[in-house]
């Protein structure tokens, strides 16, 4: 018999970032709603258990930036305190870090613009945006799938969704690319990340002013309707904007590189998508969702004591549920660990779930598919140009660093 | 007379993200696992109910006429 190893608690070590499935796995078998005394914080790692966690969102709050005074972790530079404080009231503000009732009048503004049905509209843009990245691709013969293809395809929706003018482009992607460092793990990263919060209020407050007086379909416009209606002050307004160009731009790369790379590690996968890309590339969106999920953990603080299977929460605590490892649970899943996109019905929790269930996912799954039918299409011999992959040290987000194929 | 329509939530697909139950709230009411059911398709209009359902983010509510069977949404 194997004796029982015991669970460290640093949830960034080298092997925990490289392949979360084994550690938290182990965390969800043993030990599902785990105390780590490392970072001070409650660790949920069952599909049951988030999902029950998500949907009673009267137990556990979103307003974690508001209502946690703790530091930042993974740890900043002590110079970058202020800075820190900065990010916190920046954070505070975004409409998913707010409990009911504000919550759902925030909401309300925004939902009707990212239904399945209003998404539906997008779907010709992009398609035309991912047409026009991948004869670049071709013309070379080559591609990084990140900083080529699914770096700037979320970006190029995205600057579309808020009627930003052609040429501001690269400098809104530039903004972009200084916000990814809210999920990284580096000591310095207060500076950059700053830096693109305050550059897009800069960018994005006169394109409100304007909105204001000449509103449009764009979704600048919708949050200045918002603005008007009393619902948000201006400082939520930008704030917002800046949040559907991160929420919308990290999320949409990890899902096209790790959908991407899956499909490489499963040729036989790849196989029956490239006979048919129309007919399956939508069952096989949701499974590189749920296989590699984008997103690998969320945030929640308690807001009054709660009894978990005899572990007691208590008020204020700060907790982590983990996508990555309740879409690997083999009660929902039959064989969790196989990569497999015939699966269905598959009840992933990539988006979460409940009343916070992200706004963006109809987005999301709309570029996903269309991403995976034309690489199908295009490029059916698809292979890595690279023997080591490397992802960024985060807690939050599964993104790789870079993603090197060719074709033949 | 006025169409009736007959509502059903799959319960595969839905999230509870509750915006059905803020739209038609006589509809919608979340069960014990917090998803949504159809209990009154006749507690709210047809255009509200519709509402709702082009409202729900993952499409799990299905609106048919009552009397011809006829799909409404989506």
């Amino acid at each position: 018999m194997m004796a029982t190893r015991t669970m460290h608690d640093d949830m960034f070590t080298p092997d925990v970032i490289a392949d979360p499935y084994t550690y938290y796995g182990q965390l969800r078998e043993e030990d599902p709603i785990h105390w780590n005394e490392k970072y001070q914080l409650w660790v949920v790692t069952s599909y049951d258990d988030v999902v029950w966690l998500t949907r009673h969102h009267e137990l556990f709050s979103s307003a974690v930036f508001k209502n946690d005074p703790r530091p930042a972790y993974p740890d900043i530079n002590e110079s970058d305190l202020g800075l820190y404080e900065y990010v916190r009231q920046y954070q505070a503000d975004q409409f998913i870090q707010h409990d009911r009732p504000e919550h759902l009048e925030m909401r309300k503004v925004v939902h009707g613009y990212f239904t399945p049905k209003s998404t539906e509209a997008w779907r010709p843009f992009v398609q035309s945006a991912i047409n026009d990245l991948l004869d670049a691709a071709e013309a070379k013969g080559s591609m990084d799938v990140m900083r080529d293809f699914a770096t700037p395809l979320p970006v190029l929706v995205i600057a579309q969704m808020m009627g930003v003018p052609r040429q501001d482009r690269p400098y809104v992607r530039h903004l972009a690319e200084k916000l990814l460092n809210i999920g990284r793990g580096e000591l310095d990263r207060m500076k950059p990340l700053t830096e693109g919060m305050q550059g897009m209020i800069d960018y994005v407050s006169p394109l409100v002013d304007e909105r204001l007086v000449n509103p449009g379909d764009d979704f600048i416009s919708v949050l200045a309707q918002g603005e008007k209606a009393g619902v948000f002050t201006r400082h939520q307004v930008l704030v917002n904007a800046s949040l559907l160009l991160l929420a919308g731009h990290e999320t949409t790369i990890n899902l096209l590189c790790n959908g991407t790379l899956a499909f490489i590690r499963h040729p036989e996968q790849w196989e029956i998508l490239t006979q048919d890309p129309a007919s399956w590339t939508v069952r096989a969106t949701e499974e590189c969702l749920r296989y590699d999920a984008p997103v690998k953990s969320i945030q929640r603080i308690t807001s009054q004591d709660v009894d978990i299977r005899g572990k007691l929460l208590r008020q204020n605590d700060r907790i982590r549920w983990f996508i990555s490892s309740a879409n690997r649970d083999p009660k929902p899943f039959a064989d969790p660990d196989r990569f497999d996109i015939s699966r269905h019905p598959n009840p992933h929790v990539a988006f979460g779930s409940g009343i916070h269930h992200c706004l963006g996912a109809s987005l999301a799954r709309l570029e996903g598919q269309e991403a995976f039918k034309a690489l199908a299409e295009r490029f059916p011999t698809l292979h890595l140009a690279t023997d080591e992959l490397e992802y960024q040290p985060s807690i939050t987000f599964r993104s790789l660093k870079s993603l090197p194929v060719t074709w033949n | 007379m006025a169409r009736t329509v007959r509502v059903t939530v799959d319960h595969n697909v839905c999230v509870g993200n509750a915006m059905c139950e803020t739209i038609a709230p006589k509809v919608f009411v979340l069960n014990a696992n917090r998803q949504s059911e159809a209990v009154d398709p006749a507690g709210d209009t047809v255009e509200k109910i519709l509402d709702a359902a082009e409202n729900c983010p993952v499409s799990a509510i299905i609106v048919e006429d009552a009397e011809t069977g006829e799909r409404l949404f989506p």
